[in-house]
């Protein structure tokens, strides 16, 4: 490799770090985001792929309506997988309320009441030698239809 | 400036006049520099680098492939990044600007924040990359800029990787990543027969076992694993020969220049595009890495400027051809 050392003086060589310095930037925010808010180590360009079992795959949300005389999971339409895809890999209360509101207009537009939806999130775990698989709820979010309602489990 | 000014101005006491002249014409000059200063920084962008650039016109070209043979999936973004790659990959005058290396890598950024978090990482490098073109197109000599920045690039990625895999990630380091992902992911499986030793059949047999029971509910008779030695050695040798390559990247881009031959950077460079990506199905990832690599070369290493050029097409094959699948079915 040609030395920059003589060619580049020091401020473009600092600028030709800019790149890198903005990947360290986003490492360090997707490091943090894994640790705080869960999201999956495969995602946010912390470039945490292929050093875990825990991607995008392997989580799984659910999706539960309730009101009144009605308690139900319900299947995620293929209308809502890019939202639920998008909880399941960063499951924050974000993530969570954006798909519950369109949940709720989904079961309002078709005329079934809605009062209150709860997100779940869900992965499977494999036990260090067995490799015995477990599923487990790593997140939990009640909607109310009144936004102002929404609270963290 | 003061001195153009200065010994027009009388020595007794400025009038109102004069003293509204003087801020005028000093804001004016100062309008001047800012007016020159913005033009200077709009055609250092926009202009074509002026430089001999025939050291990086594989880069750039390469890159531009990339672009091409990966389209991103959101509609008001591919169309944009396609016909400028597309461009760019045609006209010289295209590519030698800045401008469209800082637009692309706009683009990508703005594809991340649309699907965000789903985007795969090689994305995020892919816009990076960009914006180290367009930096090192603006700058004094593009090919040792986009040299340093392809260094600097590779060793954090590098590193970022290594993190997670050495020090955050318990389950890699006890083998278990790669003893699940081995049996659970479809891409896997051809290398999984003929390498591990499996059938079909007892792949599928293992995904049985590592699917999670419901809620509550034993089997009778746990079911074990299939999983011959030879299995749980290809497991150990791609995670421990992963996690060491990678550890020697990181620290052959991080370390200083002069302490590392370039061959042995090159040659490390190499042999993981080479290894990892025969089995591992992000083509993405080694097209970039191995262009990365080819801007690093000196202009007169031409051996080993084809050699990356070669493995840039050996990814391609790699992503095209399913050799383990093919060598499995000739040696069943």
């Amino acid at each position: 490799m040609q030395s920059d050392v003589g060619v580049l003086t020091t401020p473009w060589r600092c600028i030709a770090a800019v790149p890198a310095a903005v990947l360290i930037v986003i490492a360090c925010l997707q490091v943090t985001l894994t640790r705080t808010i869960g999201l999956s180590p495969w995602k946010g360009g912390g470039f945490g792929m292929f050093s875990t079992t825990d991607d995008a795959g392997r989580r799984r949300v659910r999706v539960f309506v309730s009101a009144p005389e009605r308690s139900e999971e319900i299947a995620i339409s293929p209308a809502l997988e890019d939202l639920a895809d998008r909880a399941a890999v960063l499951p924050g209360d974000w993530q969570f309320t954006r798909l519950a509101r369109r949940v709720v207009e989904r079961e309002q537009r078709r005329g079934r009441p809605v009062e209150t939806v709860r997100v779940e999130c869900w992965r499977i775990d494999y036990a260090p030698d067995t490799l015995a698989a477990t599923s487990h709820l790593t997140h939990a979010f009640v909607y109310q239809s009144d936004p102002s309602e929404a609270r963290r489990h | 400036m003061r001195s153009c000014i200065s010994p027009i101005l009388p020595r007794r006491a400025a009038t109102d006049w004069e003293v509204g002249a003087l801020r005028s014409a000093t804001q004016a000059a100062r309008r001047g520099l800012r007016t020159t200063w913005w033009i200077r920084l709009w055609n250092r962008l926009v202009l074509p680098a002026s430089h001999d650039l025939r050291e990086i016109e594989v880069v750039l070209k390469l890159t531009a492939i990339i672009l091409l043979l990966r389209p991103f999936d959101v509609w008001w973004v591919s169309p944009f990044v396609l016909l400028t790659a597309g461009l760019s990959l045609l006209f010289p005058t295209v590519r030698r600007r800045p401008i469209t290396w800082w637009l692309l890598s706009t683009l990508i950024a703005l594809r991340v924040v649309a699907v965000w978090p789903l985007s795969d990482n090689h994305v995020y490098l892919l816009a990076y990359w960009c914006l180290a073109i367009g930096i090192a197109l603006a700058g004094p000599v593009p090919s040792v800029m986009l040299a340093r920045s392809s260094r600097w690039l590779l060793g954090a990625a590098f590193a970022c990787a290594v993190l997670w895999k050495a020090f955050l990630s318990p389950d890699y380091r006890d083998e278990r990543f790669f003893r699940v992902t081995l049996m659970t992911d479809d891409r896997f499986a051809e290398a999984v027969m003929l390498i591990g030793g499996l059938t079909a059949d007892q792949i599928r047999e293992n995904r049985a076992v590592l699917e999670p029971l419901p809620e509550g509910a034993e089997l009778d008779r746990p079911r074990g694993l299939i999983e011959p030695p030879r299995l749980r050695a290809f497991a150990a040798v791609a995670t421990w020969g992963g996690l060491a390559l990678e550890g020697l990247l990181g620290a052959l881009y991080l370390l200083p220049i002069r302490w590392i031959p370039d061959l042995a950077r090159h040659t490390a460079l190499m042999l993981f595009c080479v290894t990892t990506y025969a089995l591992a199905p992000v083509a993405g990832f080694g097209w970039l890495i191995a262009t990365m690599g080819l801007a690093q070369c000196p202009s007169d290493g031409r051996i080993v400027r084809a050699a990356y050029v070669a493995v840039f097409f050996l990814v391609l094959l790699y992503s095209e051809i399913p050799w383990t699948g093919v060598l499995a079915s000739w040696m069943r």
